[in-house]
């Protein structure tokens, strides 16, 4: 059973990075929003999936590398106006109220993608000369799904690092994590700055969406399929925390794909086994703060 | 007289007599009264209700109650089935059994040790939404089981042509006629739902709502606030383990959708919808989501869509559901709709 060669170890290797970098983006985007306004977005996973239907929309339009920018664009649009419209009369209630209505949208935002692009799935191609595989030391590396997604990932990550820990607007929002009355009091304008920082995590999910585009067979139940493991991988790194959204959607992207290589009936529930893990050991999550989330 | 008159089980009871004439109407064709849509009604009145013990009366919003439905829906099917599969070396052999009493105890046992092992590992280390995302994630669980492992479960299609029920005592040709299902369910519901009644009114339910008025304030009170919130969760995942026993039933079919998001979703809907904190609310809720989804979906495929449209209204304008609407027009108070 385990007569694996090394170069099968390190293709999965490969292909767990490569999904890691997809559920991290996800993850982060929603463990953001989390973080500073304690609101679980159900719909996180719409967006993700809107993301890949823009691609598919835009690419042949405008070619593919200005339509990935054009769909995280617009799904970032989309979170700020959803959130201006709809979370923010939801604030003075308690957090279940957001993720009750935000499931609401999630089937509104199923049944539209429906209604615009169909049930079957649609796919996007990637550019030829993203899709021919380079060979280092013997192995072949898939340019797209190896090196640029990853790459996306790493610029996309250190701008979120930067903005969170050397902008003005970091500052406001680690301070707003803490305790956003307060800092309502100094007069940081805080409803401005969720719906930024709603933005922002939808602007994720949305690149992701457009990222993934041209891996997967694209169609309407791609939200759902992904929401409840971006939750899991929220969970296993630690709310609200960006390291443990990282450390979360790498190690059940590489888990997940070790496992299809001992055990392919049981890559589906990896995550869920890690989440169960932790859960006894470390209920706050990887890297989760203690009384952060209470 | 009259206290007895309007006591809350009267009018379910009322309700049920009326149900199989109404369920299903449609104002514009003028056709309605379909008894299949009645007993849907019921079953999930049942599982709403049950969910609802949770949401309504401990505060807490579990999104994977689904998960215990799905399992006494598999386990009742797989009794009456029968089953043979291999796993470590052995093959694992069950004959059929036409008793329905046998597989509603199975499935109370199966989904009781479940909700108390899941219930001990969750609650202690979790509330809020934080607890609403690991319940959903453990469905996902029992969905993805259902899903793969074809041998037992039928895999993606499910376990179909499902025996209908015999139970001793009866003609077995008597569960054959659409109405007399409906009034067995009727039946069974009704014990379920006077259950939840009898407990939300007990000491135990008096002790629920302290928790989910102030958690602190009932640990001071010297109750152990984390045992009730486990047995609490028993409870709750016992009626929708009922209620998956009546659904195996009633559809002759079960497949992993059962335990989806989605099922554990219409559950949270049909509870906010009616109105959480009440007894009727699960049951108005449950009786108005498939009123709406019989409608709507006959007029567009995208009915879906309409019924997520009427709840987020809901939850924007009237949290307190249907039944807060009508509290507010007795009452004739005006911006009492929020907590």
């Amino acid at each position: 059973m385990l007569a694996l060669t090394l170069s099968q170890l390190t293709d999965q290797l490969v292909n767990g990075i490569t999904l890691g970098m997809l559920y991290i983006l996800v993850a982060l985007g929603l463990n953001v929003i989390l973080g500073l306004m304690g609101v679980i977005n159900f719909s996180h996973g719409a967006f993700f999936m809107i993301g890949a239907y823009l691609m598919y929309q835009f690419a042949p339009m405008v070619g593919f590398w200005p339509a990935i920018g054009i769909a995280a664009l617009l799904v970032g649009v989309l979170g700020m106006v959803f959130e201006s419209a709809l979370i923010r009369p939801l604030y003075r209630r308690i957090p279940e109220y957001t993720l009750l209505l935000t499931f609401g949208t999630a089937l509104i935002f199923a049944q539209l993608v429906r209604w615009k692009w169909g049930d079957d799935a649609v796919r996007v191609a990637t550019p030829d000369y993203l899709a021919n595989p380079i060979t280092i030391a013997g192995v072949d590396f898939p340019v797209y799904r190896d090196i640029f997604l990853v790459a996306v990932t790493v610029v996309v990550l250190t701008l979120v690092w930067l903005l969170i820990n050397k902008t003005n607007v970091g500052i406001i929002i680690r301070a707003g994590t803490r305790d956003a009355e307060m800092v309502k009091i100094l007069g940081i304008d805080m409803p401005l700055m969720f719906t930024l920082v709603f933005g922002i995590g939808s602007l994720m999910a949305g690149l992701a969406g457009a990222l993934a585009a041209p891996i997967y067979a694209i169609q309407p139940n791609l939200a759902s399929q992904w929401i409840v493991l971006t939750f899991v991988i929220v969970i296993v790194g630690g709310i609200g925390s960006f390291w443990g959204a990282i450390a979360g959607g790498l190690l059940i992207g590489i888990l997940s794909s070790f496992m299809s290589l001992l055990w392919p009936p049981a890559v589906d529930l990896t995550g869920y086994v890690l989440m169960g893990v932790i859960l006894l050991i470390r209920p706050r999550g990887l890297f989760g703060v203690e009384g952060v989330f209470e | 007289m009259s206290r007895v008159l309007l006591h809350p089980l009267v009018w379910t009871a009322i309700v049920f007599a009326v149900l199989p004439f109404v369920a299903g109407a449609n104002p514009f064709t003028g056709t309605g009264g379909f008894v299949d849509i009645a007993t849907q009604m019921l079953i999930f009145a049942l599982f709403a209700s049950g969910f609802n013990l949770l949401l309504g009366h401990v505060g807490e919003l579990s999104f994977g109650h689904a998960m215990f439905f799905a399992i006494g829906a598999y386990v009742t099917a797989l009794d009456v089935k029968g089953y043979s599969f291999d796993l470590f070396g052995h093959t694992w052999t069950h004959v059929a059994d036409n008793n329905m009493l046998v597989a509603l105890v199975l499935a109370l046992v199966a989904v009781l040790v479940l909700s108390v092992l899941l219930g001990r590992l969750i609650i202690p280390r979790s509330s809020g939404v934080y607890y609403s995302m690991i319940t959903l994630a453990f469905a996902q669980v029992v969905f993805f089981i259902a899903f793969t492992w074809s041998d037992l479960t039928g895999g993606e299609d499910g376990l179909q042509s499902i025996p209908r029920p015999v139970m001793p005592g009866f003609d077995p040709a008597f569960f054959h006629d659409a109405l007399h299902f409906y009034t067995f369910t009727a039946v069974v519901v009704f014990i379920g739902l006077a259950l939840v009644y009898w407990l939300t009114v007990s000491p135990f339910g008096s002790v629920l709502h302290a928790i989910r008025e102030n958690k602190v304030r009932a640990r001071f009170l010297g109750y152990d606030v984390n045992k009730f919130r486990v047995n609490a969760f028993v409870l709750s995942a016992l009626f929708p383990a009922v209620a998956g026993w009546l659904w195996t039933y009633f559809q002759q079919a079960i497949n992993p959708d059962a335990s989806s998001v989605g099922y554990s979703g219409n559950i949270v809907m049909m509870s906010m919808l009616g109105g959480v904190q009440t007894f009727f609310g699960p049951i108005l809720g449950s009786i108005v989501y498939w009123e709406l989804q019989n409608n709507i979906s006959q007029l567009t495929k995208y009915w879906e869509a309409w019924i997520g449209a009427v709840f987020v209204v809901f939850v924007l304008l009237s949290p307190r559901g249907i039944m807060g609407v009508i509290e507010n027009v007795r009452t004739r108070g005006i911006g009492r709709t929020t907590r």
